[in-house]
């Protein structure tokens, strides 16, 4: 084992949107911090969501949570805006007795509206309705309209990160925590395998904040403590385009409701909810969960099956262990568990409360190490929201299309100038490299020299590579090949890149596979098997816990 | 607008060029309808014949090895079938593949002789040509700017690879790492690798220069001059004897510009196997279509076929659509050649998997009914591996004259053909055997069918 003798604070285990926003609370607030992520950063669950960041519409009866949502929509707005986008939503209904009695939600989500700078919630007529989304039903008889923000969720856990690197943090991805070091039952340190020396590590810790996510009881169990979740899997299928004006929200086959939301370049449709006690990193969308998923959607988009689909994605909700209630009645408020062991966990939680559950937990941080340093996640800009950024400006100075740019503005904000300040002396990387979202080779270059990627997989996570219509069919092995030259990998390197990030683009296409997906594949498979003959390629490839078995 | 001829082709590719060429050398008046630009232009342009058994990792250092193991394994797929002959004697059935797949190989390279993508290699052995990825594949024919004579077998020989700036489709550095690493682990030539970028710019712009630009720019006199002085002295550096390019030689011109940067560079100049949109693809595309119209082939480019009539099991009619008219076309014979989900001859949902231009019965790589699969059912887990995807191993199942049959086994009508990706019983992508397959069957089809006509009339 690798000793070192250096000491921190706090260790932040688990780098989804949780774990960034507490190491970047701690980082702030002054605290030697090190968040430790046995994969990348936005790796599992936040990185299989909607990127909704909820006014809690969903949960009007916790009036508190529901203050609480909007209040860190007003934050996430004033710290992240860049990577944020308003989505109108409509609830169509085609039957009165649908809407019941309970029209409470109206008023709760009126109630706050005005703090988030959106119209109160609104009654639209059949008219009005279809005029919005012509795709939809012509028998809805009237439809229920709101706004909600979108963020996007690989960003927002990445700016969290890069932000806490500059206040001072480590960020060490690819580092898996395997145990504790106690004495007394007390922690004293943290032992993690680190997968990319292949060595066993150790640092000592003052206290450690368990993000782990659904990980979570795992990490508690090393350090002898219990900790209980309710793990739900939720699935959603990703279309190739916005299909939808705006976002339809309806009610599914079995009463729950669910969405469909213009996202980024592609659709979202979702989400399932089952309780689930798989192992998250094998779990892919079933056939049912489509089926119920297309079957919802279509008694009001009577036409959403001429739509592409393009993958599906799964995650799993850690949520608070309530049973014998449906999902939805579960709390989505968030628990903070002190172990009074040095271990701190988290359980439950919304994406949108992230920066909310990491001020809670530092608060009870500063309050055991002696700190009274206030909280300021919530004033101080993420990088990039500095100002603003006129597109059309560096589009004329650059020669970069207004589209390009538009799209990297919305991952970067005004990052985006060094970006293209690197083409000045390299014009060459103005080439397109994704075309579908689109990337050029700069922003590549620069995302890997500055935002840590180690696999082309991470790329995508910082840059939406791969993520459009194609899955990545023409960009894979270009990007591949940059992330070779600026890494320096060796050949094998290179072709074990493209082969983990088809694998984990083909978990994704498999289940939901039809329709031009099929002709996408044959080209997939006609390139990079038959041309570049990787299936029999030798390289030292290893399965993906979703390919393993028969 | 009402037509009439002795053979209709449905899809213009490999296949269906082959057959129709074949047909119109016959003295048959016949008819291509496509509808868009085909699979064929989309590939490496290698003619590749069969590679690899599907699972199995050692390649196959002959097609005729390979056809034998074939025949022998798997009896329904498609090399398989030209071995059903009546009164054929069992010892007898290899050869007949093998014969007939020579045959079909040695008329195509001298068909193409003379066109813009003449081939090289011969059906004696397989070769290793290099990708763009820096790694090699097993094929059988390559056009001949594709074609290396001793690189892989002169113990002297260094090899360049040149790239090109801002053009994203291919980066020398990588290609040299990656394909040095595999040399020196096999301990064959070349022993030593070097890599540099070129500049062209068709448009002015350093950047986004696609191959196709490329190959167009070259196509134009005097622009491999500048190319052979930019990349003179980086062969001189190194000493090379061999220049790997990507595939951008020139689109008809790229047999006269190997020469002239040979000659001025003194190295051996050839192109790389390259990723779609590509231009030996593109080339192969013309040149087969050049051969097709040479032999007396008509075409009808950007017609659907989308209904046809049939009367006492036999098809008179099919009805084409192009956006601006409807064509009737009576035919004797019809020969369907639409190529995969790519080309558009299968097409599948969550119901199950399509013949799109006729209905006919689809069978799975197990030759079970293909009608109500869940596609995804028929995928592996693993994205990249040699069992492939059994989904593109499904599609139409043949009998001996290689007419689609039905589910009691007979053929659907008399007088339907098919050949190429639309057929059962093959990953061309794992076994390597694309062009081949296409080429063969669109051969043997065609044979069947001329002598359907010529017995009819």
């Amino acid at each position: 084992m690798c000793m070192s003798d250096s000491e921190f604070d706090v260790v932040v285990i688990g780098g989804g949107s949780t774990g960034t926003a507490v190491a970047r609370d701690c980082a702030m607030r002054g605290f030697r911090t090190l968040l430790l992520e046995r994969d990348d950063i936005a790796s599992a669950t936040v990185g299989t969501c909607a990127g909704m960041i909820s006014s809690g519409l969903k949960y009007r009866s916790e009036p508190d949570i529901m203050k609480m949502c909007s209040t860190e929509v007003v934050h996430l707005n004033r710290i992240a805006r860049h990577i944020i986008m308003k989505n109108p939503i409509l609830t169509p209904f085609r039957d009165l007795s649908d809407v019941g009695s309970d029209m409470e939600y109206v008023e709760s989500y009126s109630e706050h509206a005005e703090e988030r700078d959106v119209p109160e919630m609104m009654f639209l007529t059949p008219e009005a309705t279809i005029a919005i989304e012509p795709l939809l039903h012509p028998d809805v008889v009237f439809s229920v309209y709101y706004e909600e923000f979108f963020i996007d969720p690989f960003r927002l856990c990445l700016l969290q990160a890069l932000d806490a690197k500059r206040h001072g943090a480590e960020i060490k991805t690819y580092c898996e925590v395997i145990g504790f070091e106690t004495v007394n039952d007390v922690i004293q340190g943290v032992v993690f395998y680190n997968r990319i020396t292949g060595t066993t590590e150790k640092i000592g810790a003052k206290i450690v904040v368990n993000a782990a996510g659904p990980w979570a009881p795992k990490i508690a169990g090393f350090s002898g403590a219990e900790l209980e979740l309710r793990l739900n899997k939720g699935a959603h299928i990703i279309l190739d385009r916005r299909v939808v004006n705006v976002g339809i929200s309806v009610k599914a086959l079995d009463g729950r409701y669910i969405y469909l939301f213009p996202h980024e370049n592609t659709t979202l449709l979702g989400t399932t909810a089952l309780d689930t006690w798989e192992d998250p990193d094998s779990l892919v969308a079933s056939f049912d969960e489509i089926e119920y998923l297309m079957r919802s959607i279509e008694t009001y988009i009577p036409s959403i099956r001429d739509a592409r689909i393009i993958r599906t994605m799964a995650g799993v909700r850690p949520l608070v262990a309530d049973w014998k209630v449906p999902e939805g009645k579960v709390t989505r408020g968030y628990q903070v568990i002190d172990h009074e062991n040095g271990l701190i966990s988290f359980t439950g939680g919304k994406l949108v409360m992230c920066r909310h559950m990491a001020e809670a937990v530092t608060d009870i941080v500063s309050k055991k190490l002696g700190n009274d340093s206030a909280c300021t996640t919530h004033e101080k800009p993420l990088p990039g929201n500095e100002a603003d950024v006129d597109v059309e400006a560096l589009s004329a100075e650059y020669g970069v299309s207004m589209h390009a740019l538009e799209r990297m503005r919305a991952r970067r904000g005004t990052e985006m100038t060094k970006i293209l300040e690197l083409t000045k002396d390299h014009p060459e990387w103005k080439t397109t490299i994704c075309t579908c979202e689109p990337i050029i080779e700069a922003e590549i270059r620069y995302a890997i020299r500055e935002e840590f990627p180690q696999t082309l997989n991470d790329l995508r996570r910082r840059l939406r590579l791969g993520t459009g219509p194609c899955q990545g069919t023409f960009c894979t092995y270009k990007a591949a090949s940059i992330l070779s030259e600026e890494l320096d990998l060796q050949g094998d390197d290179f072709l074990v890149d493209i082969l983990d990030f088809r694998a984990e683009r083909w978990k994704g296409i498999r289940p939901s596979m039809r329709g031009e997906q099929l002709a996408q594949e044959e080209l997939a498979q006609g390139m990079y098997s038959c041309v570049g003959n990787l299936d029999q390629s030798d390289v030292d490839y290893d399965l993906k816990p979703w390919e393993e078995g028969v | 607008m009402d037509m009439e001829c002795d053979l209709l082709v449905i899809g213009g590719g490999m296949a269906g060029l082959v057959a129709g060429t074949l047909a119109a050398e016959a003295g048959l008046s016949t008819i291509l309808l496509r509808k868009g630009q085909s699979a064929t232009a989309y590939s490496s342009g290698a003619i590749d014949i069969i590679g690899y058994l599907p699972d199995a990792s050692e390649p196959f250092s002959t097609p005729e090895e390979g056809l034998a193991a074939i025949a022998g394994l798997y009896p329904l797929h498609p090399y398989s079938i030209i071995g059903y002959v009546d009164g054929i004697k069992p010892e007898d059935v290899v050869d007949e593949i093998v014969g007939r797949t020579r045959d079909t190989i040695t008329w195509l390279k001298e068909k193409l002789k003379d066109t813009i993508a003449p081939l090289s290699g011969d059906f004696k052995s397989n070769i290793f040509p290099i990708t763009i990825l820096g790694t090699t594949k097993p094929t059988c024919l390559v056009q001949k700017t594709m074609y290396s004579e001793d690189l892989q077998t002169r113990e002297d020989s260094v090899l360049l690879f040149t790239g090109f700036s801002g053009n994203a489709d291919f980066n020398p550095s990588v290609a040299a790492k990656t394909y040095l690493e595999d040399r020196i682990a096999i301990g064959e030539p070349p022993r030593k690798v070097g890599h540099c970028t070129l500049r062209v710019s068709p448009f002015g712009k350093p950047y986004n220069v696609s191959s196709v630009e490329i190959a167009r720019h070259l196509d134009h006199e005097r622009s491999i001059e500048d190319l052979a002085t930019q990349l003179k002295p980086q062969v001189e550096q190194l000493g090379a004897t061999h220049v790997a390019v990507p595939p951008v030689l020139g689109i008809k011109t790229a047999m006269d510009n190997k020469k002239k940067l040979e000659d001025q560079i003194g190295a051996e100049v050839f192109e790389m196997l390259g990723f779609p949109p590509s231009v030996p693809g593109l080339r192969l595309q013309l040149a087969l279509e050049e051969m097709y119209r040479t032999n007396g082939g008509k075409m009808l480019v950007g017609h659907e076929a989308t209904s046809y009539i049939k009367t006492e099991g036999r098809i008179t009619k099919v009805s084409a659509k192009a956006p601006r008219r409807e064509m009737n076309i009576e035919a004797k014979a019809f020969i369907l050649s639409t190529g995969k989900y790519i080309g558009g001859g299968l097409s599948g949902d969550e119901n199950g998997i399509r013949e799109t231009v006729f209905g006919l019965m689809t069978v799975t790589d197990a030759y079970h009914s293909a009608g109500e699969i869940i596609p995804s059912r028929y995928t592996n887990r693993i994205a990249i591996s040699p069992e492939g995807h059994p989904i593109n191993s499904c599609g139409l199942t043949l009998d001996p004259h290689f007419r689609p049959i039905n589910e009691d086994g007979v053929e659907w009508a008399s007088n339907l053909y098919s050949a190429g990706a639309v057929l059962a019983g093959y990953d061309y992508s794992i076994e390597k055997s694309g062009l081949g397959v296409a080429a063969v069957s669109g051969f043997s089809a065609a044979k069947h069918a001329i002598d359907f006509i010529k017995e009819v009339a």
